[in-house]
Formats: C-alpha cells, sequence, structure tokens
C-alpha cells in the first residue's frame, strides 16, 4: 500500500515536471514568435516599395528608350533629306557634268554610301530598342514575385494571430508579361519556330 | 507603298513605335495602334482593317482572346493576323495556332522577318 502511493507521487512529480517543461518550451516560442514579428512585419512592408523602385526602373528606361527613338528618327529623317538633296543637284545638274567632273562624282557617291550606312546604323538601333518591352517583362515577373512573398508573409503573420501593420498604399496593376521572355540575338529561334510552324501546316493538310 | 491597312496592337508603347516604323520602312504607311486587345476590337468596329499584327501577353485582353474573339465573328473569319510575341514555348505556337494566327514571330524580331512573315500571310491567303 505504501510502495503504491510512492509510485502514484513520483508520477504525479513527473508529470508536473513535463508541463512545467512544455509550458516553459511554448513561453519560449511565443517570445521567438513576437521577436520574429517584427522583422516579418517590416519584410512584409517593404516589398511595395522594392516594386515600386524596379517599376520607376522600367518607367525611367522606358523614358531613355523613347528619347533614343526620337534621335533615331531625326537621324533617318536627315539622311533621307540628305539624299532628296542629292537627287536633286543630280536633277538640276547638266547630265555630262558628273561624267566630266570624276572628283565631284566620286565625292557625290561616297556621300551616298555614307548616308546609307549612316541610315542602316541607326535602324539597327532602333531594332536593338526592343529590349526595353523585354526586360520590362522580366520586371514584371520579378514584381509579381515580390508580391507574392508579401501575400505569404502577411498569410504568417495572420495565421500566428500577430499585428500585420498597416496595408501598404502603393496601388497594384494589373501585369501582363511572358515569364520566361528574354532578349536572344539568335535567329535559330525563330528558325525553330518557322520549322515548328510548317510541321503544323503539313499536318493540316494531310488530315 | 502598299495598300495594306494594318492594325498594330501591342501593349508596349516601344514596340508600337518600333513595329510601325518597321512597317513604314518597309512600305507600309497605313498603320493604327491599339494597346490591348479590348482597345483592338473597339478600333475594329469603327475602322475597317486588312492585316492584324498582335502581341500575346497584354493586360484588360491578351492577344490570344483577341484572336479568338474575332476568328468568332464571321466579318473577320479571314482576315489576316499574324502574331508577334517573347513566347517561343512549342505548346505556346500551337495555342496560338488554334486560336486561329496565320503566323508567328519571336521577339526580338528583324526587319526581315517581319517583312518575309506578312508577305508568307498574304500569300497564303491570296492576297500578294
Amino acid at each position: 500500500m505504501m510502495d503504491k502511493s510512492i509510485r502514484v507521487d513520483d508520477s504525479a512529480k513527473n508529470i508536473h515536471a513535463e508541463l512545467r517543461h512544455l509550458a516553459d518550451s511554448i513561453s519560449q516560442i511565443i517570445k521567438g514568435i513576437r521577436v520574429a514579428q517584427e522583422p516579418i512585419a517590416e519584410s512584409r512592408n517593404k516589398m511595395p516599395q522594392a516594386a515600386e523602385q524596379l517599376e520607376r526602373v522600367t518607367q525611367q528606361t522606358a523614358t531613355a528608350t523613347h528619347r533614343v527613338l526620337d534621335m533615331v528618327e531625326a537621324i533617318t529623317g536627315r539622311e533621307g533629306e540628305i539624299e532628296t538633296q542629292v537627287k536633286e543637284l543630280r536633277r538640276v545638274l547638266p547630265s555630262t557634268y558628273f561624267r566630266n567632273n570624276s572628283r565631284v562624282k566620286r565625292i557625290v557617291e561616297r556621300i551616298c554610301v555614307s548616308v546609307s550606312a549612316n541610315r542602316n546604323d541607326a535602324y539597327a538601333i532602333m531594332d536593338a530598342l526592343q529590349f526595353q518591352d523585354i526586360t520590362s517583362q522580366q520586371v514584371d515577373h520579378a514584381i509579381s514575385l515580390l508580391e507574392q512573398v508579401e501575400n505569404r508573409l502577411k498569410d504568417v503573420l495572420v495565421g500566428l494571430q500577430l499585428d500585420v501593420g498597416p496595408e501598404s498604399d502603393v496601388k497594384r496593376k494589373e501585369r501582363a508579361y511572358d515569364p520566361n521572355a528574354r532578349f536572344s540575338s539568335n535567329s535559330s529561334e525563330q528558325s525553330e519556330v518557322d520549322e515548328l510552324l510548317n510541321n503544323l501546316t503539313k499536318e493540316k493538310q494531310n488530315n | 507603298m502598299s495598300s495594306l491597312k494594318i492594325l498594330a496592337v501591342d501593349d508596349s508603347p516601344t514596340m508600337r513605335r518600333i513595329i510601325v516604323n518597321t512597317l513604314k520602312r518597309a512600305g507600309y504607311d497605313d498603320v493604327t495602334e491599339a494597346s490591348d486587345g479590348k482597345d483592338a476590337l473597339a478600333k475594329m468596329k469603327v475602322e475597317q482593317f486588312n492585316f492584324v499584327i498582335t502581341d500575346w501577353n497584354m493586360p484588360e485582353m491578351d492577344g490570344l482572346t483577341f484572336v479568338s474573339q474575332i476568328r468568332g465573328l464571321d466579318e473577320f473569319k479571314d482576315l489576316p493576323i499574324l502574331m508577334v510575341t517573347t513566347r517561343s514555348v512549342k505548346d505556346d505556337i500551337i495555342e496560338a495556332m488554334k486560336a486561329g494566327v496565320n503566323n508567328y514571330i519571336v521577339k526580338p524580331f528583324t526587319p526581315e522577318t517581319l517583312g518575309e512573315k506578312i508577305g508568307q500571310v498574304l500569300k497564303s491567303v491570296g492576297r500578294s
């Protein structure tokens, strides 16, 4: 009888110790969560700022691209004017003039070659500016990822019944982008597309 | 100069400007711009176009929805459509062709590719 009461007493003491240990652990976890709340909330609040910063990069790149396009258009316009003037010169001068003035003829020919080269280079610059559309899609993808992280962090705070803090006043816009957009100057990509299109056309004709 | 009346649909003002310039260089002077599928549909209601160049990823209404919608209308079922997009995944191209595009260009494109593709599309619809 005596032995039994001692065993019960010991068990109660053990359970009590376990519960105390458990309570201490929970208390530590709660402290840990409270400590984590601030950095989680802070990180979440910084996400819209980061997105806004990226948005500004896109806007400034677009503005710069349009300035370059303005200049390219001005250059190609002036090159066209020079060509018109050379044509006019050829029209107003007697037909024998260039035959009798081979040096002038060579100078005019060199002007025409330079004009054409300048215009082609200007057009090459314009074609290369397509990078702006592609990088803006890449930035939009990055912003969407930041917005997803922001939402997940909010879920964590709500799930732990912690203060989520004030909502950001940065307005989210609808984004349409290709997550795989990339700037490739490799013509093989279009060749692969063309091969696929040819196969699809053949399949369609056979069916 | 070509008599083609082209509608260029892209949400990027940079791309629209490059496309319009490239088309003008190739002799296509009559080009109207639209910023997405919805804007394009609105413009098609008031103006008649005989060629459409469209992007895929656009807000409001994407290029695929736009193409599917116009292909569903009798008046546009034979309208030549060229898709110009960054999407180069095989399944995307198949999806676009199924939706009704006549040809497909991957960005960044060259002026030569754009000119060739317009020619191919016009030939395929018997308008070259």
